[in-house]
């Protein structure tokens, strides 16, 4: 597998291998000629605005350094950084992109099939990180085989593996998404979709529920945060790390580990239960869901975990009033304190809200921006225009530097024309002042630093 | 009233019309080239009340009712299908596209074309024998998918005496017309869980002895694909009662062990994959054991030799590991 892996960059600073990618390194005039370490984690830290990957490292840096004693008062306009060029990186037949998303386990970043010209994202797992974990590798080792055996439309697929053994990272490349429903919900001022828009998702949880338990699956953490969605609106359920894949000639579905994030576990978990049967799980943690995105609440909360399964394990809850029936209705069955009374998918499939398609009352609730960008484009593409089409000494020499406030400037503008695309009916006066910069996009990879 | 042009047909009309030109259509009398024309020009008009035209809306919801009531009282839509050969090509189209329109429509939780269609299940059988018909097997086909989504729909379906004739359309020579019955016959028999579980069980006999012969048709796409729902339709979970009562017959077991041995790899690989379920039945009855353990060695042999080349195939490994260790560790049930 390891001749799969190769570089196109020919000098890869130790950090880049490691994975935090630097699509720009920054520096400044401040640091210079200090110590080289604090120089890199705090240069991270001033492209915090493009690149939040690393915030983590910084807080990290804060505990143990006194950051005032390297500080000295400099204007904005004497910081100048240069613009870097991207680096093109493929790994096996696969062109890098930028970062979307991370998660428990590592990065999930985009990448382009070079062959297939297929729009992926790839999540990159790294053993040292997964051994912190306790049970990670297994657990990964499990839900890759589970991935593997499932093919569904609103399944995640898992397209490749690719291995650098060097490394010790792992790629598993998957379908394209441009976010989950969580994020959607996040983006929203109530947290709740519009019923039409919740009711499409719900007939796609319940069509993917479905198949996994024709496959004897039991997922075991359904939530907004574990669906996905494609640009085409497809839902997608994912992450199986905790899922259970029952016996070919077992007699029933009984289980006995339940795992799952705690607000969506049902009483019988919450309770403690010795045994419970499995696909019953997933139907309650699938009406939470479902109480979630068209309410904009849980049905059960709690300070603590205690408290919180305390209160599931009594099952008492209440639906706010401004839902009426069926959707009530559907809530109740599939929210129903004992497991046998609890609705299964034939109920729900023939419950009226499933069968009805809710008239559209409010506004589709639209996918947010990606660092910015409402139309969520490719970002493979840049590196493939600089890697083919820019001149390394033409980029070298041309103005590739940038004031701090030019930054600033770029940035305040990038941050009202999101507002601008917002409300874009209003918006048409305001924006007409000024375009898009385009160097703020550019500037997106801003690498070593020159004194002014 | 418009000022200018003809006045605007309301969808009474538009149905008389069309219902007129079919008959004269059917009859073939001299006016058949009229009618034709007739077919085809209220076809289009029926289709744009539907879809809408790059110029025009689809019409209003009141206007839809109305068109779908006159549909279901003029007996319109059987009338269609059963003159459909006769139409022509764009009609054809035309046809499948209204039918599926219509038979979407809600109203509230209700669906009012489906309804209609229990009361006149006349219209799917009439579009199930479309496979016989080469010039409309494919626009019956649309149709049917399209008909099949709905569950009272498919049972009707399913528990009819024509389904088993899907049994000989998925193996006409016509390939794109076999393969349009086969994804026809598979969404019946996958689409409604506990519907086809049911239907399974209970008509096991009928659909198995069915099916023995497509597994052993002499046309090698038909064979494949239908191991391959074999497969699949025995390892859902919600087929248990069926994957129980399959891997219990010694024959099915004879039908894969021969399949193992196939000419064809992919043939090999599916037949695997039902092989499978018989070996590792924690239960097996003693006809099966018995077969099992005549056969014990040569399959050990066999199973090592088997597919080697898979060496990528984590799962496939495992599973073949799994199976030869069960087949070595076999042993007579005691008292024997």
């Amino acid at each position: 597998m390891d001749n799969n892996m190769c570089n196109i960059t020919k000098s890869f600073e130790s950090e880049e291998a490691d994975g935090t990618d630097q699509e720009k390194e920054i520096s400044n005039v401040i640091f210079s000629g200090k110590d080289e370490l604090e120089l890199g984690e705090s240069a991270e830290n001033s492209e915090l605005w493009i690149n939040q990957e690393n915030s983590v490292d910084f807080d990290d840096d804060l505990e143990n350094i006194n950051i005032t004693n390297f500080f000295h008062r400099v204007d904005s306009d004497q910081i100048i950084y240069q613009k870097k060029k991207r680096k093109l990186k493929l790994v096996g037949k696969y062109v890098m992109g930028d970062l979307l998303g991370e998660g428990s386990y590592g990065k999930v970043k985009e990448m382009l099939d070079s062959e297939m010209l297929c729009r992926r994202a790839v999540k990159i797992l790294k053993q040292k990180k997964l051994r912190r974990i306790p049970n990670g590798e297994q657990n990964v080792q499990r839900e890759i085989k589970l991935l593997r055996k499932l093919k569904h439309k609103n399944v995640i697929n898992l397209v490749d593996e690719l291995y650098n053994h060097d490394k010790q990272k792992m790629y598993l490349i998957m379908e394209f998404c441009v976010g989950s429903l969580q994020g959607l919900l996040d983006s929203t001022p109530d947290k709740k979709f519009p019923h039409h828009q919740a009711h499409g998702y719900f007939l796609q949880l319940i069509d993917g529920l479905e198949y996994l338990h024709s496959m004897r699956v039991i997922h075991k953490d359904i939530k907004p945060g574990n669906l996905l969605l494609t640009l085409e609106g497809d839902l997608k359920i994912t992450d199986l790390g905790v899922a259970e894949t029952i016996d070919l000639f077992a007699k029933d579905d009984t289980c006995y580990i339940g795992q799952g994030s705690p607000a969506f576990q049902p009483p019988e978990i919450a309770n403690g239960l010795e045994s419970f049967p499995g696909f019953k799980v997933d139907i309650w943690s699938s009406g939470v869901t479902l109480y979630n995105i068209t309410t904009g609440f849980y049905p059960f909360e709690g300070d603590n975990i205690y408290r919180l399964f305390e209160s599931i394990g009594k099952g008492d809850y209440s639906i706010p009033d401004e839902i009426g029936e069926p959707l009530r209705n559907l809530l109740t069955g599939m929210l129903e304190k004992e497991p046998q009374n609890r609705f299964n998918l034939q109920q729900i499939r023939q419950h009226s809200w499933f069968t009805r398609r809710p008239s559209i009352s409010s506004a589709h609730v639209p996918f947010p921006p990606l660092k910015g960008d409402t139309w969520h484009n490719m970002t493979v593409l840049p590196y493939l225009i600089d890697h083919y089409y820019d001149d390394p000494c033409d980029s070298a020499n041309e103005a590739q530097y940038f004031t701090e406030r030019e930054l600033n400037e770029s940035e305040r503008r990038n941050v009202e024309s999101d507002n601008g695309n917002a409300q874009s009916n209003q918006s048409s006066k305001r924006s007409s002042g000024w375009k898009k910069p385009i160097s703020c996009i550019s500037v997106r990879s801003l690498p070593g630093c020159k004194q002014s | 009233m418009p000022l200018f042009g003809k006045s605007q047909k309301g969808p009474a009309d538009v149905v008389k019309a069309l219902k007129e030109a079919v008959n004269s259509l059917e009859k073939g009398d001299k006016k058949a080239e009229k009618a034709q024309e007739d077919v085809s020009k209220n076809l289009v008009l029926i289709k744009n009340m539907l879809y809408g035209t790059s110029d025009a809306e689809p019409q209003a919801d009141i206007i839809v009712a109305q068109l779908a009531q006159e549909l279901y009282n003029s007996n319109l839509l059987l009338l269609l299908i059963q003159n459909l050969n006769r139409i022509d090509f764009e009609g054809k189209k035309d046809v499948a596209q209204v039918f599926n329109n219509i038979l979407r429509r809600q109203i509230g939780t209700r669906s009012p074309t489906v309804e209609y269609i229990c009361t006149k299940s006349e219209i799917l059988f009439t579009l199930m024998t479309g496979y016989e018909h080469q010039e409309i097997a494919l626009n019956c086909g649309t149709m049917l998918r399209e008909c099949a989504r709905y569950e009272a729909l498919a049972k009707i379906m399913l528990y009819s005496d024509d389904f088993y004739n899907f049994f000989r359309y998925v193996e006409v020579s016509t390939f794109d017309i076999a393969s349009d019955a086969f994804s026809t016959f598979k969404e019946l028999l996958t689409r409604h869980k506990l519907l086809c579980a049911d239907f399974l069980e209970m008509n096991y006999d009928k659909v198995f002895t069915h099916y023995q012969r497509l597994l052993n048709s002499e046309n090698y796409v038909t064979r494949r694909q239908s191991l391959k729902l074999l497969g699949e339709l025995l390892l859902d979970r919600h087929n248990f009662t069926v994957m129980t009562r399959y891997i219990s017959n010694p024959d099915n077991l004879k039908l894969m062990m021969n399949m193992l041995k196939e000419r064809s790899r992919n043939i090999q690989f599916e037949a695997f994959h039902v092989f499978k379920v018989f070996v590792a039945n924690p239960n097996k009855p003693k006809p099966i054991l018995d077969i099992l353990l005549r056969n014990q060695e040569k399959l050990v042999e066999f199973l090592v030799r088997f597919h080697t080349d898979r060496a990528e195939d984590e799962q496939f490994n495992d599973e073949k590991a799994y199976l030869i260790r069960q087949i070595r560790e076999l042993k007579p049930i005691p008292g024997h």
